[in-house]
Order: structure tokens, then sequence, then C-alpha cells
């Protein structure tokens, strides 16, 4: 259960980079 | 001390800062014109990847208020997963790039390509073939320490190469300030791995313990008694553990985690491990001379008795009996009273480790005692098979979510007991784990 939870969190962290990524590319094209 | 949930949510707010704080200062000041949007996109993975991958230094540097809320296993564990993450970014970031213009393929040759591209190729291959050695390294055959001293210098190249092709390309690191703030992070972060590998190395080496007694107990385990030699040792909390070097200098990458199985109560600095033949250093433990000179880094673990209630269910697999043997010759020590029930499997009853200190326990204790064996002799009217809900039906008051789990064993065991306990209703902050096979 707790390697589940630490696996979401992984998980959680990666889909956050990425979204913050996207972020960050839609900022200088848009900017 | 801030609620278990409140700290979590605070690492992980910290972790991501790590990687976005300096990513997103990549935009202050004046920017040179940008690209098209999948580009910019490939460079920010690449630039997030490299982030991660560098702070993987600090996860496994051994910081007890970073691993503390966690566990040392799940650190590890964590360590692992985010990892291949890191290196899906790291690795989309080129294939983006030549999907959006294929004329930046020519990089791959890399005779003729700049250093800059030759740097970003050795990074990602170091990347690819520090996964492929950590995910296969049994079926590859590969030792240990063979194993983890190719794993630190790969993770080196990986990071320097990384942070290398960035200062090289240069687009957004034209500022020396920012330039700064990368490279002052890499060195921090690879710092880090000195500072484990080197500096507390030397600390070590100062302090050295010396092996007063090696004692035989059932099941083909063995009990290392060390003393601190010229030195007042260290103060552990029941359940922790810390890296013991038998063979060679603290200097050298052989240092296994065991458990502590004495009593925290002594005042002498004296520390048992007990330790199970399980084929590999551990075959040579018995062989370990009484006087030998001996080093041990630790205390490490959040896996200990800290907290108030009403009753403690300690739950141990096998060799797992150590830290549990430690919680209870401490809570024995301490004239602690309140009820405490181990659930305890092992293979046979010959082979039960501390059979016979256990029942002694139980004078001085508040502690029942349910044996689970896997192959139990013939007459035996206990518990056997393996520790499931029902196991625990049959011997624990309810309701369950009212006590404290303590859980150490196999990882298979593991496994199946917090699956058991979700059946129960137990919720996870209310059982504590310490996988020891987590390197």
């Amino acid at each position: 259960m707790r390697r589940l939870f630490a696996n979401r969190v992984a998980l959680a962290t990666g889909l956050i980079v990425i979204l913050m990524s996207v972020l960050f590319a839609l900022s200088r094209v848009a900017g | 001390m801030l609620p278990y949930p409140v700290r979590v949510a605070v690492w992980i707010i910290v972790y991501l800062l790590f990687i976005l704080g300096p990513l997103f200062a990549l935009l202050v000041g004046a920017l040179p014109p940008a690209r098209d949007f999948w580009t910019e996109f490939s460079v920010a993975l690449g630039y997030a990847g490299l982030a991660m991958m560098s702070l993987q230094f600090g996860l496994t540097a051994r910081f007890r208020y970073v691993t503390n809320p966690w566990g040392e296993d799940i650190i590890y564990h964590f360590h692992r997963q985010i990892s291949l993450i890191a290196v899906g970014l790291v690795v989309a970031h080129p294939l983006i790039l030549f999907a959006v213009r294929p004329e930046l393929l020519a990089l791959l040759n890399s005779i003729q390509a700049p250093w800059r591209a030759r740097f970003a190729a050795m990074s990602t291959y170091s990347l690819i073939a520090l996964v492929v050695m950590s995910l296969w390294r049994v079926k590859l055959n590969i030792r240990y320490e063979t194993w983890h001293l190719t794993h630190i210098l790969l993770a080196i190249i990986a990071v320097t190469a990384g942070i290398a092709h960035m200062i090289g390309w240069g687009f957004y690191l034209v500022y020396p300030w920012k330039r700064a703030l990368w490279i002052g992070l890499t060195i921090f972060w690879i710092g880090l791995l000195l500072y484990i590998r080197i500096i507390k190395p030397l600390f070590q080496l100062r302090r050295p313990y010396r092996v007063s007694e090696v004692r035989e107990e059932r099941g083909d385990t063995w009990t290392l008694v060390m003393q601190p030699d010229g030195h007042p040792g260290f103060r552990f909390t029941p359940g922790q553990f810390g890296w013991l070097t038998v063979w060679g200098s603290p200097f050298k990458i052989t240092g296994h985690p065991f458990s502590f199985s004495s009593s925290a109560a002594v005042t002498d600095g004296r520390v048992d491990m007990t330790i199970r033949n399980l084929g590999d250093l551990t075959s040579e433990i018995h062989k370990v001379p009484v006087g030998k000179r001996v080093y041990l880094d630790g205390p490490y673990g959040a896996f200990t008795i800290g907290n108030p209630a009403d009753m403690h269910v300690l739950i141990a697999g096998g060799v797992g009996i150590t830290p549990m043997m430690s919680m209870l010759r401490t809570l024995a020590d301490h004239g602690d009273k309140r009820p405490v029930i181990l659930l305890y499997g092992s293979r046979d009853w010959e082979s039960i480790t501390f059979r016979e200190e256990l029942e002694a326990l139980k004078e001085r204790l508040n502690l029942t005692i349910i044996h689970v064996l896997s192959n139990p002799p013939a007459g035996w009217t206990g518990e056997q098979g393996r520790i499931d809900a029902e196991v625990f039906r049959r011997h624990l008051p309810p309701p369950y979510a009212d006590h404290e789990y303590f859980i150490c064993g196999p990882n298979v065991m593991m496994d199946s007991i917090e699956k058991a306990l979700g059946e129960l209703h137990v919720p996870m902050s209310k059982y504590h784990s310490e996988r020891y096979s987590f390197v």
C-alpha cells in the first residue's frame, strides 16, 4: 500500500512536470 | 511536529520546487525569440528531466529529515519509479526535436557532431544504461558491488554531460546567473554524493566498532554484537537500521543495511545486528572473528515505536523479527506494560529465531505471541500457512483501526499483509513497515 502510494506520488509528480513544461512552452509561444 | 499528511505534502512541494524553480527561472529577463511550441516543450522536458535526475542524488543521500516521513525503503522505491519518468522526459527531448526538425538527426553522427551534441548523446546513453542495469541487474548477472559502483559513475556522467550540453547550447543560459544557478545546483547534488561516499566514511573511519561476540541463533542466523571503539557510539530508536561494512574500509561500496536487534535502552553504545544467511554477503557473517574492526553508518529509518497506541501489533516474517526484537527488548527494559501482540511467521518450529528469548520476554511484558508456521510439525495445533486477514480476525481485538501495526518481512509477505490490513479498513497512517530488501 505504501509502495502503491509512492507509485502514485511519482506518477503525479511526472504529470505535474509535463504540464508545467507545456505551460513553459505555451508562455514562450504566446509571449 | 506536523501531522503526517502535511509533512508528506510539504516534501512533495519542496521536491517540485527544486525541479520547476530552476526551469521557470530560465524565463526571467530578456529572452531570445521563441521557437515553435514542440521545440520549446521538448527543451522544457530536457531541463526538467535533468533536474529530476540531479535530485536523485539528494533522495539517496540518507538525510534523516528527508527519509523519516516516508521510510528509507519507500524513498528508494520512489527513487526507482521517478527515475523511469525522468529518463522518459530526457529521452522525449531529442525524440520530439527529431520529429519536428528532422535535419537535427545529423547530430546523431557523433564523429561530425559538435561537442554540445556529443554531450547530449553521452548523457542519454548513460541514463539508458543506468536504467537497464538497475531493472535487470539480477538477470544480467551483475554483482551488487559492481552494479553500485557503475550506477554512481553513470549517474555522475549523465548529469555532468547533460549540464555540459545545456551550457554548450546556451539558448536559455546566456545570462551568467542562470548558468551559475544550473551549474551550482548540479555541483550541490553531486556534492551530496561525495558527502556520503567520502566525508561520511572519513567520520566513520574515526568511529569504528569492534565485534565482541558472534552468536548463533536459530534459523541459520547470526547475531553480531558490536562495541564502539574509542567513542561513545550513537543512540537509536528500536526498529531503526544501520549500514554495516564488515570487510574493508567504509570507503568501499560494501555496506549493507541491517536492523538493530538489541535494546535501545543500553547506555554503553553496544549495538547488535542479527543477520540470516541468505547466500550473499550474509553467508560470511559467521566467519567474522571476535575483535574485528567494523564500521556502522546509522541510525536510519522511520520504522520506530514512538507513536502512542493502546496496542502494538508486531508482524514479522523470518528474519524480519530483528527490528521487532529490538522493540520488545526496549519495551521490556522500560517496563512498558501496554499490550503487544506478535504475529510471527516462520518456516518451521526449529527455525524460529529468538524462540526461547521471546518466551522469556512474556514474563516482563504484556506480550502475546502467535507463531504461524508454513511447515508445521506433526501435531501442531497453532496457526499454519501465511499471516492473512483471517489470522488477524482470530487473534486481534476489534476495532482493528485502533491498533498500531509494525510489519517487517519478505516482500511477498509484506504485500499480502498490507492487502489484509486494507481489507480490515486499517488506515495507512496506522501501519508502519520497512522492507529490508530495498537495494
